[in-house]
């Protein structure tokens, strides 16, 4: 690019609506990205100076300022969701920058509760994070509004020079500063002023570049922090644990595919052979010579039949169990009820959750009573299920040997998988010698 | 007959036994998967396999690679292959080195008792015996073919006929028409796929599966 074009594309860049929002994004960024950290700063530091304390009247006190750092720490959150609010607001109306709002803080019961919540609110400490980061990166805008400011003083220099500058001959003045973003220069004659307009020229020709650095790393800035939480992290998980449901369903597919292949479908091939061979010794009409082979054949055929159906049920039970159709409390109860080892149910669920929250849960109950019963050589069981902070948790404790591994077997990491792809967790507690507690919870809906 | 079954569900395994003895024939040996097959053909020189597609240890295709591998080591020793699906693919596959001697049913036919005896001995005999299953999908397949178009319904029956294997007389009882009226069909088909008229069951059935899959 010569340089000709290079200076037409700088001077068309001026006049772009696109620079002068940017440089007014800064102009109200800059003051506030610096104001924020320092006020939240100086707040601490007026409260240690207040706070009595060793070294007082004097000084500062730690104690007192380390008080006041907490009060910031419990207040930042709030706070900073709100900043985050603005800082938002004028991204989108001034950059066209959208950010989606973070889902709003969960609300805790009783002041312990809410003060918890309060601390653990991930999107309000990414928010004050944010206002944190925004310091240097507001020294930064205003080093882009120091292009701006410096090139346009500078660019009238020639026109004031001769208003102060006709002094008598003989009388000597001092060379007038001339202030840059990138350094100082003096100048004493009317010639130096055509330097300083030519270099103001350039500093507002650069500006726009610069401010535009500056605001795009306030962009990101903003987009990775003011954002829903860790969103690209989420949409990891959820590829993730798409994959493994779409797995899943592929793997039970054919699971079914095969018990039906090696099942059903045998004994009934099996029966129809006999029902075949029993009409052939039926023969078209008269007295059937061999009554017991006959016998014996329909007999077979009656047993394969029987058997036919117990497999179906078997199957048709293993993909939903009828007993969920009345709720996840019923389910439990039949399972509990076929349980080798005695279980004790406890069950609290005012709110029915969605039937694949409570599908899962009650596969989960199954795999778990079944492990226990194969594994743990326990005395009792306790499941609980029930409804807690706005999610169900199926809880199954054994006094057996412990000593349960996701490790080593497949199930405990299958059932793990299977809860994480409806954003549940499945928590296990099993030290060697027991007891064991396995801890799944749940979303109410997925 | 001298038969080797070889199944791995053992209830169809007895099943499948006891309709053999019954008839009269000789089961040499039955066993549950492909290695098996291979040696208890080799040793007893059966004149008939029946083979299950889907068998230990991977229960996908061994039964179709033994039965290509007895097609080609023993080609005297007829395959029957049983499954409970219809692959069109697996037919083609094993109807590739030629249809003399080959068999491939649904497994449900083995309840037809006298037919599926009928089938059997066809392929011991180094006939064919096509599942219908198969024929309609060879035919569904090729649908679109030029000349199937111009096929009577009735010439369609006795070309499917035709392509299980059966011989014109088994056509005419299976459609209950006379020997003469089968002979014209057969004729009319011939013509209107362009196929030359010969004599033998088993050509018959090649030249009908070579048009399909062309």
């Amino acid at each position: 690019m010569g340089v000709r074009a290079l200076l037409r594309a700088a001077v068309r860049e001026l006049y772009r609506r696109r620079s002068l929002v940017e440089l007014l994004y800064c102009v109200i960024a800059a003051p506030l990205g610096i104001a924020v950290p320092v006020v939240a700063l100086g707040f601490a530091i007026a409260v240690g100076w207040m706070t009595p304390g060793p070294g007082k009247p004097d000084n500062a006190s730690i104690v007192g300022m380390a008080a006041g750092l907490a009060v910031v720490l419990v207040v930042a959150p709030p706070v900073a969701r709100r900043f985050g609010a603005l800082y938002r607001f004028l991204a989108a109306r001034l950059l066209g920058e959208w950010i989606a709002a973070p889902p709003a803080p969960r609300r805790g019961r009783g002041p312990a509760g809410r003060l918890t919540a309060v601390v653990r609110d991930a999107a309000g400490w990414r928010a004050a994070a944010c206002l944190l980061l925004k310091l240097p990166v507001a020294l930064l805008q205003v080093y882009a509004l120091a292009f701006w400011i410096t090139g346009a003083v500078n660019m009238t220099y020639p026109f004031w020079w001769g208003l102060f500058r006709n002094h008598p001959p003989n009388v000597q003045l001092d060379p007038v500063m001339v202030f840059t973003p990138l350094g100082q220069f003096k100048i004493v004659t009317m010639f130096g002023t055509l330097r300083a307009l030519v270099v103001g020229v350039v500093l507002v020709l650069c500006a726009p570049w610069v401010t535009r650095a500056a605001t795009s790393v306030d962009r990101w800035l903003m987009r990775a922090l003011l954002g829903p939480v860790g969103l690209a992290q989420r949409v990891r998980d959820l590829e993730q644990t798409r994959a493994r449901a779409v797995d899943d369903t592929a793997a039970l597919l054919r699971q079914v595919e095969r018990d039906l292949h090696d099942g059903a479908q045998v004994r009934l091939a099996a029966l129809a052979l006999n029902l075949g061979m029993a009409k052939e010794k039926l023969g078209e009409e008269g007295v059937v010579p061999d009554l017991d082979a006959l016998r014996e054949l329909v007999d077979a055929a009656h047993r394969g039949a029987k058997d036919a159906l117990v497999e179906l049920r078997d199957l048709a039970r293993g993909l939903h169990p009828p007993a969920l159709d009345n709720g996840l409390a019923d389910a439990l109860a039949t399972l509990a009820s076929s349980s080798a080892i005695p279980v004790e149910l406890t069950i609290d669920i005012p709110r029915r959750p969605t039937p694949a929250i409570e599908t899962i849960a009650y596969f989960c109950a199954a795999e778990l009573l079944a492990n226990a019963a194969k594994h743990s050589r326990a005395n009792r069981i306790e499941v609980r299920a029930a409804e807690r902070d706005d999610s169900l948790v199926l809880t199954v404790a054994d006094d057996g040997a412990g000593g349960a591994d996701p490790a080593a077997g497949s199930g405990l990491s299958g059932l793990s998988q299977r809860v994480s792809t409806v954003d549940g967790r499945l928590a296990i507690a099993s030290p060697p010698g027991g007891p064991t507690l396995i801890t799944v919870e749940l979303p109410p809906r997925a | 007959m001298r038969v080797v079954i070889a199944e791995d569900a053992a209830l169809l395994r007895e099943g499948l036994i006891r309709l053999l003895v019954d008839r009269g024939h000789e089961v040499c040996a039955a066993v549950s998967e492909g290695g098996a097959l291979l040696a208890a053909v080799a040793e007893h020189r059966p004149d008939v396999a029946v083979v299950d597609i889907r068998m230990p240890p991977t229960h996908t295709d061994e039964g179709l690679r033994a039965a290509l591998e007895l097609r080609r080591d023993h080609p005297e020793t007829g395959v029957l292959i049983l499954s409970q699906y219809i692959e069109t693919r697996y037919a083609s596959r094993l109807l590739e080195g030629g249809a003399a001697g080959v068999g491939y049913l649904l497994k449900e036919r083995v309840a037809d008792v006298a037919e599926f005896a009928d089938a059997l001995a066809r392929v011991a005999a180094g006939g064919t015996a096509l599942d219908p299953e198969v024929v309609s999908r060879l035919l569904r397949a090729s649908r679109q073919a030029e000349g199937l178009t111009a096929l009577t319904p009735r010439e369609r029956d006795v070309l499917v006929q035709m392509a299980e294997g059966r011989s014109n007389a088994g056509i005419a009882a299976g459609l209950h028409v006379s020997a003469g009226s089968v002979e014209k069909h057969v004729a009319s088909i011939f013509g209107k796929l362009g196929l030359p008229p010969s004599e033998g069951d088993n050509r018959r059935v090649l030249a009908v599966l070579h048009y399909l899959r062309s």
